[in-house]
């Protein structure tokens, strides 16, 4: 029968643990909520830049552009893998990751850029393809920090002459649910809107730059929201599983203290026997 | 007189949002005045300062990178940052500025140069208005 200190200090460790996975559940849905609220705050900034994209490229002038070209099918693609920081969270990687080698197997010679620390450690060491990586950036999320992981995949985009950029990220749907969207980023593809103005606009300095501008700053917001979205599908992601880990340890310790409370009543059972058989030896 | 509606969008919030008599745009071939009536319009802005005017009153923003669109009198401006006289902390400014020029006068090869002129321009616009 286990010893009865043993079960004690089973228990003892196993409160801790659930201490701190509950702990940890509090800190994410924190986090989860700011994140939500920085998503909501980019929507304005992102619809607007994408109407005024989207009403330049209807008036179309020039699709050869480079930045709102149409794939060829020709060139290099990438994929860019955008993980966590840390664990802790699920299955959020492993299916990210999971969805990332199948996307690999169909197109061997992509090139890869890892976002997050948790694909970068495993595409380090399962695959040559990684030609970038931003690691940590999620504990300081900022615009300006994006925007430079933006500006560096815009270069690459640009003087490597790839094909196409793929995104393989998770969206926020709710705290239990993270949809997987594999998106094409680059060249952009703006949304459809119903906000297009058929206004005839005077273009300053000239249509040509305020495209590629307009390009570029839409892939910034598109990199923000994209970070964001991964973010709060992250916290999501913790929330339930630090969640159900800490409903599994307070099961557990249930059924420990159900266990200690039956040896301990075994114990003086047989105790009480000990005696009582003792006595009456003397007795007799 | 009729009023123009201004929005200032930010990526992270909606910054100004109100009823002007006329604004002025450092817009990248130079400044110019909005007012009532302005034509369709789209033009991209330099770093610079941003003035909006009500009933003889003007308020003064240092404003870096974005875009201006004006369509039936609303005045759309997205820009990645957009600050009061008040908000600009003026040693970091300085410090900015004295980073920038150092990095620009270095023979280094490998400095993008785009990108320290351009903190270079917006600690300037900032001291600029910061000591007005």
């Amino acid at each position: 029968m286990a010893n009865l200190r043993e079960i004690k200090t089973r228990i003892e460790s196993i409160k801790s643990t659930k201490q701190i996975t509950n702990a940890m559940k509090m800190v994410a849905a924190s986090k989860l909520r700011k994140t939500q609220d920085n998503i909501i705050n980019a929507r304005p900034y992102a619809d607007h830049v994408n109407n005024m994209l989207r009403t330049l490229k209807n008036k179309n002038i020039s699709t050869d552009h480079p930045l709102l070209a149409e794939v060829t099918g020709k060139g290099k693609t990438v994929y860019i893998v955008v993980t966590s920081d840390r664990g802790l969270c699920g299955s959020f990687n492993t299916h990210i990751i999971k969805k990332a080698i199948i996307h690999l197997e169909k197109n061997p010679d992509a090139d890869l850029i890892c976002i997050g620390k948790k694909g970068y450690d495993y595409f380090r060491k399962h695959s040559t393809n990684v030609t970038e990586n931003y690691i940590n950036l999620f504990n300081e999320m900022d615009f300006s920090i994006s925007t430079e992981v933006a500006e560096k995949i815009l270069s690459l985009f640009l003087d490597e002459n790839y094909d196409k950029i793929d995104v393989i990220y998770n969206e926020f749907k709710s705290a239990i649910q993270q949809d997987i969207i594999v998106k094409q980023l680059l060249p952009i593809v703006p949304i459809e809107s119903d906000e297009i103005s058929k206004l005839d606009y005077v273009y300053e300095p000239d249509e040509e730059t305020i495209i590629y501008e307009l390009g570029k700053k839409y892939i910034h917001v598109d990199i923000w929201r994209i970070m964001l979205e991964s973010s709060a599908a992250e916290q999501g992601a913790r929330m339930t599983a630090m969640d159900s880990a800490t409903e599994n340890a307070a099961e557990l310790i249930d059924k420990l203290v159900l266990h200690y409370n039956r040896a301990r009543q075994a114990a003086i059972t047989t105790e009480i026997i000990e005696i009582a058989s003792g006595a009456e030896a003397i007795q007799q | 007189m009729s009023k123009i509606h201004i929005t200032v969008i930010q990526p992270t919030q909606i910054r100004i949002d109100g009823e002007y008599d006329h604004i002025i745009v450092p817009g990248v071939d130079g400044d110019f005045g909005i007012y009532f009536d302005h034509t369709p319009f789209i033009t991209k802005i330099r770093t610079g300062v941003l003035q909006l005017f009500q009933n003889d009153k003007s308020e003064e923003y240092a404003i870096h990178d974005g875009f201006v669109t004006v369509e039936n009198n609303i005045v759309k401006i997205v820009c990645d940052t957009i600050e009061k006289k008040d908000e600009i902390d003026a040693a970091r400014a300085k410090a900015s500025k004295e980073r920038a020029e150092k990095r620009l006068k270095s023979s280094e090869e490998n400095i993008n140069f785009r990108r320290a002129e351009a903190s270079l321009k917006k600690a300037l616009v900032r001291l600029e208005l910061n000591s007005k």
